[in-house]
């Protein structure tokens, strides 16, 4: 009992970093219909840019992310200005072959700029609680606080601002959205931004929590589409409870099957539940 | 029926010069690129099939390349059989996987689609890197056998030693070989099917299609030609481990019908050949390669969304007009 509600705190751990992927994933898909494949590289490249900033400039770790975050945020727009934009009016499948060509590109550029060794992001949280024999690192701790923090604030962003409600009525209706005086290029240049920025904090945490290394990203961005596709594409209460599914599953095969085959157990769970609710858990028919 | 006696004797006019060429081009290592290039052919024709004709980006071709790979070498290297029988055997093998993941995942469309076949690569790859019991892990298999040699019409050909002139006709024979079939696909009711699907899936359901049959049928086809492809790549290697089967060969995959231009059959042909020899040309800047491929990639689809060959095709036309041989 012990053991299985250990691997859970593991598994919610990782699992929210995969929350934080599969939001900014779940943003774009909802409002523009663009499966946004080089978000794992962007995320992985914001990974870099925390270590690059503590290590050289010898920022904490919280102030290098949010440095992070705005470069991040920064791509992002580049990417919806430069690469996705032309091809809006195309099928939805040139955009995804752009996403493609973009990963490619990311991950090469992070070849080229950071190195090809494994890199781990250094933090000063190194103590240990013990709450009746279940170990729970205080970084493990503090990736579920911040991870919680950031969906909060997308929440409220969401919700409460105009720029939210903007991004809303475009994810409701495009056309409408447009007529109602709604301008659709600045939302996807909002969207990206925010998007990208959580990819970016996603990277930090992962670069803290295991390594970052070249081949990661992708294998990150596989893990937010099947956590869209466990919640539901384009749901955000979807990503949130899919990527803690998917964190824990993976945990508890790593920790009771086989560790090698946690990313083929990961995937099962999301070709089943694709089977019998092909809309995700949460999302709509 | 003469446009197509036309484009039928331009391609037997091409396979014949390209059945010359070795004698010809006397350089191996330009042998050896036009053979991974032929061997590329069935493997785009394959990825042509189900995102060119039908629509669905499927990202799983170089793991059931991988499936055909290992399936034809560990027959032949543990049980002795033969790799004239293997080869044909690791196709219809590939197949029949293929309609097993095909059957959950081709409900879904677009991107789902897409998504779910990269998680199916990915499983593929994991399995191969680490049932090392049975496939050699990443240390691989080495010394898998070429074909036996055979004599046809008083000639030997013998595919072991230094020359690989057979080894490229036998390329270039299943290139020719799937090019065709495609091409059988392409013009039959079958095809129009397929068209029919990618253009509107719901009106072809309502008008009493059973898409999922023939999205079924495309995708097992596009696999076994990568199972023949990868059955080929290994006798020609003679050295198999995991890492040619990973997504970027996928996405390779669909680069090349992308750059050649899907949904045509000279496509693929066009992108395998890209695909082969861009690297090679690009490798004096082979720390810029990924960069310059996605950066291709990205250029590409936003201003040759249909590929090369219309553009080429229009060259041609253009040119023909010019020195007057196209009449009016």
């Amino acid at each position: 009992m012990i053991e299985i509600l250990q691997q859970g705190v593991n598994g919610l751990a990782i699992g929210s970093v995969y929350v934080l992927i599969a939001l900014g994933l779940t943003v774009v898909f909802g409002i523009l219909g663009i499966a946004h494949f080089a978000h794992g590289s962007v995320a992985m490249f914001g990974g870099y840019l925390t270590f690059t900033f503590g290590e050289r400039f010898g920022l904490p770790f919280f102030a290098a992310m949010a440095l992070a975050m705005v470069a991040g945020a920064v791509v992002g727009l580049l990417i919806e200005r430069l690469a996705y934009r032309p091809v809006r009016d195309a099928p939805h499948i040139n955009a995804f072959i752009i996403a493609l060509g973009l990963t490619m590109m990311i991950e090469g550029l992070n070849l080229l700029t950071f190195g090809a060794d494994q890199v781990v992001i250094q933090t000063p949280y190194r103590s240990v609680f013990n709450v009746g024999g279940v170990v729970i690192a205080e970084l493990r701790l503090l990736v579920i606080l911040t991870a919680c923090v950031l969906v909060g604030v997308i929440a409220l962003l969401m919700s409460r601002t105009k720029t939210g409600k903007s991004v809303r009525a475009v994810a409701q209706n495009r056309q409408a959205a447009v007529l109602m005086g709604v301008n659709v290029n600045q939302v996807s240049l909002v969207v990206f931004g925010i998007s990208s920025s959580l990819g970016v904090a996603a990277g930090a945490l992962i670069g803290a929590l295991l390594a970052i290394a070249p081949g990661v990203g992708e294998g990150l961005a596989i893990k937010g589409f099947a956590v869209l596709i466990l919640g539901g594409l384009g749901s955000i209460p979807g990503a949130i409870v899919g990527g803690l599914i998917l964190g824990v599953s993976e945990a508890m095969a790593a920790g009771f099957i086989s560790s090698a085959y946690k990313d083929v157990i990961a995937f099962l769970v999301m070709i089943v539940v694709l089977l019998f609710r092909p809309e995700g858990l949460l999302g709509k028919r | 029926m003469k446009k197509f006696l036309t484009h039928l004797s331009g391609w037997v006019v091409l396979i014949l010069v390209a059945a010359a060429m070795p004698a010809l081009i006397k350089v191996p290592y330009f042998i050896h690129l036009i053979i991974l290039a032929l061997i590329w052919i069935v493997l785009a024709q394959g990825q042509n099939l189900i995102q060119g004709l039908v629509g669905y980006v499927s990202i799983a071709q170089a793991g059931f390349m991988g499936i055909g790979a290992y399936f034809s070498t560990l027959l032949t290297v543990n049980f002795g059989w033969s790799v004239w029988m293997t080869m044909w055997l690791a196709p219809l093998f590939t197949g029949l996987i293929s309609v097993l993941a095909g059957y959950p995942s081709l409900r879904v469309k677009g991107h789902y689609f897409a998504i779910v076949t990269l998680a199916y690569n990915m499983v593929i790859f994991t399995v191969l890197l680490t049932y090392s019991s049975l496939t050699g892990g990443e240390a691989g298999i080495s010394n898998v056998p070429r074909p036996s040699e055979f004599s046809l019409l008083g000639y030997t050909f013998n595919f072991e030693g230094r020359s690989n002139i057979s080894y490229y006709l036998l390329a270039l024979l299943m290139a020719a070989l799937s090019t065709g079939l495609c091409a059988l696909i392409l013009h039959s009711r079958v095809g129009r099917i397929l068209l029919s699907i990618r253009q509107n899936e719901n009106l072809s359901d309502a008008i009493g299609v059973s898409t999922l049959r023939y999205k079924l049928l495309a995708f097992s086809v596009s696999a076994a030609l990568a199972g023949l492809a990868g059955a080929l790549y290994a006798h020609y290697i003679g050295f198999l481990n995991p890492e040619p089967f990973g997504v970027d060969q996928s996405l390779n995959a669909i680069l090349a019908v992308i750059l050649g231009g899907s949904g045509t059959l000279a496509g693929p042909v066009v992108g395998a050949f890209a695909i082969t020899f861009l690297p090679e040309y690009l490798r004096i800047a082979d720390s810029y390669r990924l960069v310059t491929y996605g950066f291709i990639l990205v250029l590409a689809t936003i201003f040759l969304p249909r590929g090369l060959v219309p553009v080429f095709h229009s060259l041609w036309l253009r040119l023909a007009g010019a020195l007057g041989l196209r009449r009016g």
